[in-house]
């Protein structure tokens, strides 16, 4: 009899394989669509009940599955096919820097020895995750494989505290190598079971394994709201956490670089090293995407020695898609649920019919300037377009709205600066007809700048000048070095001028509420995108139709 | 008796005041704010004092405390945090959904308990009474969420009867009759749900009143006189134990408007109940300050209701401190 948990793993690598064949002949380039002409984003909040809809043919794709009990089930339905990719997720347990004992490297390390990592994640996730050592999941790019691993070994672990000069109680517990007197009990700051019950497990799993090499540890479960609190007030020892992350690694800087111990920042543990600071600088500032490369390896290689967080694991991406459909899109980086999906399925019986795919929350105001949340994304993603594209397998920029560009470093006054020019695609029209030009760049940037938008903010404040010598060109000269600014002014949607003038207040703009002033049947949340908005139903749906006149569409 | 319900408007009315401040201070008093809680690499620590200022939140607590009362008072409640629309629009959105859902359910589980509470203290040990003990314990015992599941995976999925969620199909049905119908449809099984899970526990209530108040002189009385049983039963004895039901009924009400968020979850409908977890969860202070004042309000409204349904419902009761009997 196999056990369940290799079951599991069997039928793991089995998906993964499976993927990897039919993604072999999978070539961005050849895509031309979309084909499906209806689109309608369901919501579903509950987990059982996106399940249950998914069987019933009452959902096409479902995304974020996970669940190992769900993922078990759906790949024993003949019905349905799962895409298993790597997320850009990172679990891991920090320590407070700032105070005593977690300033000791030497606790540290030992303390990552002490936790058996791979066993937890074998444990819990029954394979739909991956250990990691280091400080950016496996998928990223810049993922650096040869760092110091710090293999579960307790005996080890023991054997580099005494080293350091640590003692045992005669109860077991930790005596600092110049004082007298035991560890106090410490607490793990983690969320609740009811709101993360595998969070809470491997918890409490890490204080069992940091209580027996002895650290007087246990959990202290706390609401997020309490959680995120108390982080920001320095108020804690040790803490549990999880970050969602892109594919730029510049969030290494946001997360370990001195200046970011701010309240507010994201340096939680409060890590102060002005070597590994230096590396940071030259990756946020690095001129090109080799420099960039180069110090966000050698940044996770000196983490991986200074050991400011025990990294656990990373999280698998699946999303499952009924059969009746073809041309899904999946890579070792992208999960079905994507945007290439969209441009490529259809019905496997030909013939119209809409694609039902799930929301599993209500988007909260469909206005591109001020949500931030992912659920408003995943609807205006497939309205509004950047000046460049991520390739859905190598993750490298691909031209988008721009067909082109250039990125170069610039002597100006006060120094040198980032230059980057972008050649825009001609013939591309909003979907209200008018011609999409350099002017709605320009003016798209100038308004993010001048208003200060929060969710902009960080990529355009460093703007100096734009320029539009024609209709299809765009210079924009940043402040400073960075190539990072390519992704960030690159990567940022482009609205229409024309209906960014009529916007007197950006923060209650409501352009999917909006009657378009020319266009009948349309709102004002126009973009360029490959579906048009038509209607959102509170608490129902979301209804989009294929853009006839998008530049991508080659017709079937 | 005027001066009675001076007292009791001017004791709502502080009451109401109370739950201004309240619902100011708790909320601020949580800990963090609708900023704190957004933790991406990619808000930067000046993007996120940027976004305090355009919530407001950067203000001093004492003019922040000024323009909240001024707008709870003329019922301006501003824009929400998390969605930037208006309060009131996200709430309207949501109120027809939940009070369609749940005043049914009430009224039906009131209605359906009530009948077979008399109904089981008519006749002791009977048949009835052993349903009506039942059902209470079992919709006592299972979580609401677990029965609901279950009558989605039987009626919804397993034999497909009713949809798996919302409140409309999709694609839409066209206006008029069909689209009602299409909805009623929808709401079936949700409102269902909680009928299935509510009326036991109005039933157990109305039974133990009953077997109390059957067991009076004043029905012994009416008995000798030789009245009918059923007059006895419904004229006499239920007539007496009216008032604290009509209370609890009452007290329910302000519940329709506020949700069942478990509910709304497992259906995926769109109610006020998932929307006040969220803006709590996401300390949204416009949106749940507004919907904890308006459940305020109506929990105020509810209990002078309540007094003044009491004096109806029973003549020998007349509020102001005068019995007669």
């Amino acid at each position: 009899m196999i056990p369940r948990r290799f079951l599991s793993l069997i039928l793991f690598l089995g998906l993964i394989l499976q993927g990897a064949a039919a993604r072999a002949d999978f070539d961005v380039s050849t895509v031309k669509g979309p084909h499906i002409k209806d689109l309608y984003m369901v919501i579903y909040r509950d987990p059982d009940s996106q399940m249950l809809a998914l069987q019933k043919g009452e959902l096409d794709v479902l995304g974020d599955i996970a669940r190992p009990s769900d993922v078990d089930r759906l790949a024993s339905n003949q019905e349905v096919s799962l895409s298993i990719s790597r997320g850009f997720h990172l679990f891991f347990m920090g320590f407070n820097l700032r105070k005593e004992p977690w300033n000791d490297r030497a606790l540290r390390q030992a303390a990552a020895m002490a936790v058996p990592s791979r066993q937890i994640v074998r444990d819990i996730f029954s394979g739909y995750s991956e250990p990691v050592d280091t400080y950016l999941p496996p998928v990223s790019p810049y993922y650096e494989p040869d760092v110091t691993v710090h293999e579960h070994d307790p005996a080890k672990a023991r054997q580099t505290l005494a080293e350091a000069g640590w003692k045992w109680s005669t109860e077991g517990t930790l005596i600092p190598p110049d004082g007298d007197r035991p560890l106090k009990a410490v607490k793990l700051l983690s969320p609740t079971a009811q709101v993360a019950p595998t969070t809470a497990e491997i918890s409490n799993r890490i204080a069992e394994a940091l209580k027996s090499i002895g650290i007087p540890l246990s959990v202290e479960p706390l609401d997020f709201s309490s959680m995120i609190s108390r982080l920001d007030r320095h108020d804690f020892d040790l803490f549990v956490m999880a970050w969602s992350l892109s594919r730029d690694p510049d969030s290494l800087f946001a997360f370990f670089h001195s200046s970011m111990d701010v309240p507010g920042g994201y340096n939680i543990q409060g890590l102060h090293d002005p070597e590994l600071d230096k590396v940071l600088e030259e990756l946020r500032w690095a001129p090109d995407e080799e420099a960039a490369g180069e110090a966000a390896r050698k940044a996770q290689r000196m983490l991986s020695d200074i050991s400011p967080w025990i990294p656990i694991y990373s999280r698998y991406m699946v999303a499952a898609v009924r059969n009746e459909w073809e041309g899904v899109v999946s890579t070792r980086s992208t999960s079905a649920d994507n945007l290439w999906t969209l441009l490529n399925m259809r019905p496997l019986q030909g013939g119209e019919r809409p694609v039902l795919w799930c929301l599993s929350e209500e988007p909260r105001s469909l206005n591109p300037l001020g949500t931030s949340s992912a659920y408003d994304w995943q609807v205006l993603a497939l309205v509004y377009e950047g000046l460049i594209a991520v390739d859905p397998e190598t993750l490298g920029d691909i031209p988008w709205l721009a067909t082109d560009w250039k990125v170069e470093t610039v002597d100006g006054g006060g120094g040198p600066h980032t230059r980057l020019t972008f050649a825009l695609r001609e013939g591309v029209r909003w979907q209200d007809g008018l011609p999409f030009t350099s002017r709605d760049v320009r003016k798209t940037l100038e308004f993010l700048k001048e208003h200060e938008i929060p969710r902009y903010y960080d990529n355009v404040r460093d703007i100096e000048r734009i320029d539009t010598p024609d209709d299809h060109t765009v210079i924009v000269t940043m402040g400073n070095v960075s190539y990072w600014h390519l992704h960030n002014i690159g990567g940022s949607p482009v609205f229409p001028a024309h209906l960014l003038e009529s916007i007197k207040d950006w923060e209650t703009w409501q352009p999917a509420r909006e009657t378009h002033p020319s266009e009948k049947g349309l709102t004002n949340l126009v973009g360029t995108g490959p579906f048009v908005f038509m209607e959102y139903r509170p608490g129902e749906f979301v209804h989009l139709v294929r853009n006839e006149d998008f530049w991508l569409l080659g017709g079937d | 008796m005027r001066s009675y319900w001076t007292k009791r408007v001017l004791g709502a009315a502080a009451v109401l005041l109370l739950v201004i401040a309240a619902n100011f201070f708790l909320f601020r008093i949580m800990p963090g704010d609708v900023v704190s809680t957004i933790v991406d690499p990619r808000f930067s620590p000046e993007a996120k004092e940027r976004m305090r200022e355009v919530f407001g939140l950067d203000l001093p607590l004492g003019r922040q405390f000024v323009i909240y009362v001024r707008r709870m008072l003329t019922f301006d409640f501003g824009i929400s945090f998390l969605s930037q629309r208006p309060v009131w629009d996200e709430l309207k959105s949501r109120v027809p959904n939940t009070v369609a859902l749940l005043g049914s359910a009430l009224v039906l589980s009131s209605a359906l308990g009530t009948w077979l509470g008399v109904k089981a203290a008519r006749k002791r040990g009977g048949f009835t009474e052993k349903v009506v003990l039942l059902s209470g314990s079992v919709s006592f015992s299972f979580p609401s969420f677990f029965v609901q599941l279950v009558l989605l995976l039987l009626f919804a999925y397993t034999f497909p009867l009713f949809p798996l969620r919302g409140s409309v199909s999709i694609p839409l049905p066209e206006a008029g009759a069909a689209r009602v119908l299409d909805y009623l449809w929808h709401l079936l099984l949700p409102a269902g749900s909680l009928v299935l899970l509510g009326f036991g526990s109005w039933a157990i209530y109305v039974r133990n009143l009953m077997v109390k108040t059957l067991g009076e002189d004043f029905i012994l009385m009416a008995r000798a006189k030789g009245l009918p049983d059923g007059r006895v039963l419904w004229n006499h004895a239920f007539r007496s134990a009216l008032p604290p039901v009509l209370t609890l009924f009452l007290l329910a009400l302000p519940g329709i408007v506020s949700g069942a968020v478990l509910t709304e979850t497992v259906f995926s409908l769109h109610g006020v109940g998932k929307y006040l977890l969220d803006s709590i969860m996401g300390h949204d202070y416009p949106a749940a300050g507004a919907a904890f004042y308006i459940l305020g309000l109506l929990t105020i409204a509810s209990n002078l209701a309540a007094d003044a349904a009491y004096a109806l419902a029973d003549p020998r009761i007349r509020v102001g401190g005068r019995v007669q009997s």
